[in-house]
């Protein structure tokens, strides 16, 4: 196992953190070539720098008792803050080097740190397609483009993994803010990616289809023909939901000069097209090869007759929606009716 | 009383005294501080002195680039050191007969 410059940097970060109360130029005379001191120190023996010089506040504490320095009395925000986020960095350490074995690794920074130039490739095509969407205005294939060009967007795609295994290769000695920088623009590209991700997901059609537009019954259905219980074929009829709203089914197909509601065709009573009743008139005479609907039997004949459907009614739905259900036709046929 | 406490007063005359013939770079003294019986002494430790004698001008550095590994920084005494040694290593040699003769005289030495 070999110790990185940033497990190096990070340690001599937290050295320098615990001897934050010493005057400036103490601590730099302190410090000031402790990076050199570690890599030395690491390139003498295995293990990382945590497991064979302890904790770095405890270097920093033996450090600060040989080196002569006042010993810290009380301790401000900045360093109370510290101490939680190093205990919970201690915790993660211990989580890290448990999870390691079962992956057949010391730790599973180990593990994750193989992965990095699989990271770096990644990234390096998820800007390309970051650039792809910008230039080409949000349409996303799973090649990169560039203004909609294809071999422009391989060429960048090429020119970007080479920028980026160069930056990865180089982002353990960046420093301060170029360093947040780069992760900064990591979480834009993972965002992006996610994005991206979702948006697939979605084109793919696991989540596209409206169940209703699929599954409506309804939508076959071109003409409604009421039959009350003597199997009377209801002209004029009208359909209401429990609100007392028109039910709209269908679409008047054979249209009539003189159809009185020529002008709002959605007040057109059903059926549009009596001619085409799929049961024949079951009293009136003339043969006819239609079937004929029986009667229905039992207390639905109690119908009640309301003068609901005549043609120049202003549509009143009030007091037609409010039908018994059991009653199956409370519409009565009204002579002269249009058809 | 352990090592450690004792170690404290005496690791600058430690350090000095293994500089004495050979510069050496912080890790290197740490290891010779080890071998010659001073197992105890930790990392922090020698590199505090180092950066304290160093700062009170009894000890000179230079670098040595290497190939194989990282540049090492040697420490070396120059005369303030030589002349700190000198004094210091007589006053814990009078310090330690003193010790001596006291565990002597009460029979306290095994």
């Amino acid at each position: 196992m070999t110790v990185t410059e940033q497990e190096i940097a990070e340690y001599v970060g937290r050295v320098r953190a615990a001897l934050a109360d010493l005057p400036p130029t103490v601590r730099e005379e302190l410090t000031e070539d402790l990076p050199e001191h570690l890599t030395e120190v690491a390139a003498e023996a295995d293990g990382s720098l945590f497991d064979r010089l302890g904790a770095p506040e405890a270097y920093a504490a033996e450090l600060r008792a040989a080196a002569g320095a006042p010993v810290r009395k009380g301790r401000n925000l900045d360093q109370r803050v510290a101490a939680v986020v190093r205990r919970i960095g201690g915790g993660l350490h211990t989580v890290d080097a448990r999870l390691g074995p079962p992956l057949g690794y010391p730790s599973a920074t180990e593990f994750l740190r193989l992965l990095r130039p699989a990271w770096w490739v990644l990234r390096a095509y998820l800007a390309a397609m970051l650039v792809t969407v910008v230039t080409t205005g949000g349409s996303l294939g799973l090649l990169p483009r560039f203004g909609g060009e294809l071999l422009a967007g391989l060429v960048m795609l090429i020119g970007f993994l080479l920028a980026s295994i160069w930056l990865g290769r180089r982002s353990a000695r960046l420093r301060s803010w170029r360093r947040w920088a780069l992760h900064a623009s990591s979480l834009v590209l993972v965002v992006f990616g996610l994005a991206g991700l979702a948006d697939a997901e979605e084109r793919a059609g696991y989540y596209s289809y409206d169940p209703i537009a699929v599954n409506n019954p309804y939508e076959q259905i071109r003409d409604v023909f009421v039959y009350d219980s003597e199997g009377h074929l209801v002209q004029n009829a009208r359909l209401f939901d429990q609100n007392g709203n028109p039910i709209r089914l269908g679409y008047p197909d054979c249209l009539d000069e003189q159809d009185p509601y020529h002008a709002n065709p959605l007040l057109r009573p059903y059926p549009y097209c009596p001619a085409q009743a799929p049961f024949a008139p079951r009293a009136p005479v003339g043969p006819s090869a239609a079937p004929v609907l029986p009667p229905l039997s039992g207390p639905s004949a109690t119908a009640t007759p309301e003068p609901t459907a005549t043609p120049s009614a202003t549509a009143t739905p009030g007091p037609t929606a409010s039908t018994d259900p059991g009653a199956t036709a409370t519409v009565t046929p009204t002579p002269g009716a249009t058809g | 009383m352990d090592t450690t406490q004792l170690l404290k007063g005496v690791l600058d005359l430690a350090v000095l005294a293994v500089l004495r013939h050979e510069d050496g770079y912080g890790y290197d003294i740490l290891r010779r501080l080890r071998e010659a019986g001073l197992e105890e002494v930790g990392d922090a430790s020698v590199y505090g002195t180092l950066r304290r004698l160093f700062a009170a001008g009894l000890l000179t550095t230079y670098v040595v680039p290497s190939e194989s590994g990282p540049h090492r920084k040697y420490y070396s005494l120059n005369a303030a050191g030589r002349d700190q040694l000198a004094r210091s290593g007589k006053l814990w040699r009078s310090f330690a007969t003193t010790m001596d003769a006291l565990l002597d005289e009460r029979g306290a030495a095994a």
